[in-house]
């Protein structure tokens, strides 16, 4: 007897990677979040009491207060100025220690704002080398 | 006169191209794929400088509310009670890793007093670097 010869198709089935692949998609559509992963980088001084305490007068005040208002050596300024204000004195002494000191109730986005305003200041040719924002307890401790 | 049959449109769908799209947007996936670490709920701070930050950073997040969350930037983020916390679990990462970044992920109404212990803890924790996550600040009137 003659038995029928079984053929075996050479053909990958590819039908069900399209499926495989959309529910890969899916996983990772789902599970990836495109998160805010940039942000401003803040160098922190290392903690070292031998170091020369700067006198107030030698610095730039830059204060923050509540309402997004803020203070450059204690007279009201725009935002927009600070560089403006900054620009003589820089000239004078790159080194020039620029504190931030913002009001405890400030918003931390207006504090953020000033500091990006000093960052940014490099590429608007005012160069702000020494930017410090001290914290509450270091002003009481190094400052009276 | 014969007329010509007409020819019949052929009714397969042609897939064959699928695959090779779907591949695309799966390697486009895997490249950008990030684990947020923390779910927070935060209006961060806009700036006009922005960088980007190292991967595997400490995340300490500040909610509106003022809730503070951490995390080694392993493992998802847990609440944490107070500052003191905060401090400790700085500490902890610096003495595993004195160059470890950390990240803060904080809402931009959030009282600076709460950011001020926040940045002191890490402070005397001796924390190496720390950014300030936030968005891209768009030009006035464009967005």
């Amino acid at each position: 007897m003659k038995l029928p010869k079984r053929t075996v198709s050479d053909e990958v089935p590819t039908s069900s990677m399209a499926d495989i692949t959309f529910l890969l998609i899916i996983f990772f559509m789902v599970t990836n979040t495109f998160a805010a992963t940039r942000g401003l980088d803040f160098a922190v001084p290392k903690e070292d009491k031998s170091t020369q305490t700067i006198e107030k007068q030698e610095s730039v005040l830059l204060a923050v207060h509540p309402g997004g208002r803020f203070e450059a050596d204690g007279r009201a300024i725009e935002l927009d100025k600070i560089l403006d204000y900054l620009r003589p004195k820089l000239e004078r002494d790159p080194l020039k220690p620029v504190i931030i000191r913002p009001d405890p109730d400030a918003s931390y986005g207006d504090m953020v704002r000033v500091f990006d305003v000093l960052r940014q200041g490099k590429d608007k040719g005012v160069e702000v080398r020494n930017i410090s924002i001290p914290t509450q307890r270091e002003i009481e401790q190094f400052w009276y | 006169m014969r007329l010509k049959a007409r020819q019949k449109p052929n009714a397969v769908v042609p897939t064959a191209s699928m695959a090779d799209i779907v591949f695309l947007l799966i390697i486009f996936f895997v490249l950008t794929f990030n684990v947020d670490v923390d779910k927070a709920q935060v209006v961060l701070p806009k700036t006009g400088l922005r960088f980007e930050v190292p991967k595997k950073s400490a995340v300490i997040s500040v909610t509106e509310a003022g809730q503070i969350r951490v995390s080694s930037g392993e493992e998802t983020s847990t609440t944490v009670s107070g500052y003191e916390d905060v401090l400790a679990f700085a500490a902890e990462q610096v003495a595993r890793d004195a160059e470890k970044a950390f990240i803060l992920k904080a809402d931009a109404r959030v009282p600076y007093q709460t950011i001020d212990r926040i940045l002191d803890s890490l402070k005397q924790a001796r924390a190496s670097t720390i950014y300030l996550l936030s968005d891209q600040e768009t030009v006035e009137g464009a967005g």
